[in-house]
């Protein structure tokens, strides 16, 4: 029985489609067999990150209101063991798929897979409501923002009602540098104020940016945020690995991070 | 350079925080907080700065420092 994960934040932009991404590749990396879901009606993304957006024939919608069967809809990322993408309809809206269809498609495919992970809209509507609807567990993604944090602390209130109780924090684009001058919030602050289980930490990196702009991963990539998606994503099979704190002024992290920034300012 | 900015962050966000959590305005927690400290002081011997509350997304935890050694 795979485990149904979705990736939430609130917030829009802090980077659920790149988090969706780089963890489904790298747990199919860790030989598990990997369904993403991009949930986000009307604003399909996920198969841009991935790139996977020329080989979409049919989609969620599809799926749900039965013109394909789900072997027909899946796209199999040939890059990676076995990694497949549900992607979502560009020209539905949201009220296309209700929590109950979510909820029926997710059982229905749970056997076929080890790990389902479901990409999120943004806000806390009825994109949000379907994308929950069938979750096991969920991964807050938050940025150390005041606007961020606010709305992942509102998104955990709304998990609990719902009755996912296992909600794992990410802290996405973290600068050590600025935490270090007193200009971030800390994984230590961050985590002290909304009070859940961190999962891990991702260093602002701009190989992110670089690797989505080409369509491919970061995650096992030889960078920070390669590697700390990596341990997230070691972290999920079930794997006890530290979370590496940021915050101490000699940690390897750090140097290798002071160095990367200078060198960036140098330019 | 100007003073860490994060001290004003983590103010802020620990505000917002609680007035989204009980939805309510920010003066009415404090309110709450002064109605609990004459409930609990009807019965319990505090004084006004050992008293604090604390607002969870599930509790409302009311800390008052007891006897000090």
């Amino acid at each position: 029985m795979g485990e149904v994960i979705v990736i939430t934040s609130g917030k829009g932009g802090v980077g659920k489609t790149t988090t969706t991404a780089n963890i489904g590749i790298g747990l199919s990396k860790l030989d598990k067999k990997v369904v993403v879901i991009d949930t986000d009606l009307g604003l399909r993304n996920l198969d841009v990150v991935l790139g996977l957006e020329n080989r979409i024939v049919y989609n969620l919608v599809d799926v749900i209101e039965g013109n394909c069967r789900l072997k027909q809809a899946l796209i199999r990322d040939k890059r990676f063991p076995e990694l497949y993408l549900l992607p979502s309809a560009q020209t539905k809206d949201k009220s296309s798929v209700s929590p109950g269809q979510m909820k029926k498609l997710v059982e229905d495919i749970r056997d076929q897979f080890d790990y389902i992970l479901l990409d999120c809209p943004a806000g806390i509507e009825q994109g949000f409501q379907n994308a929950i609807a069938g979750a096991d567990r969920a991964i807050v993604v938050t940025t150390p923002e005041v606007s961020s944090i606010r709305d992942a602390d509102r998104i955990i209130g709304l998990l609990e009602a719902s009755g996912i109780r296992q909600n794992d924090l990410l802290i996405n684009r973290l600068r050590v540098d600025m935490v270090r001058r007193g200009d971030m919030m800390s994984v230590d602050d961050v985590t002290e104020i909304l009070a859940v289980n961190l999962l891990g930490v991702i260093p602002d990196d701009e190989q992110v940016v670089i690797a989505t702009n080409q369509g491919e991963p970061v995650v096992g990539e030889d960078c920070m945020a390669g590697k700390a998606y990596m341990n997230i994503c070691r972290r999920l099979t079930g794997e006890e690995l530290p979370v590496p704190d940021f915050s101490k002024p000699e940690s390897f992290f750090e140097k290798i991070s002071s160095l990367f920034h200078r060198r960036a300012g140098e330019r | 350079m100007g003073v860490p900015s994060v001290s004003i962050a983590r103010e802020r966000l620990r505000n917002l925080l609680i007035s989204d959590r009980i939805q309510c305005a920010p003066d009415a927690v404090d309110r709450l907080s002064s109605d609990l400290y004459h409930t609990v002081s009807k019965y319990v011997e505090i004084k006004p700065e050992d008293f604090r509350i604390e607002i969870t997304r599930t509790d409302i935890h009311i800390r008052y420092m007891g006897e000090k050694n």
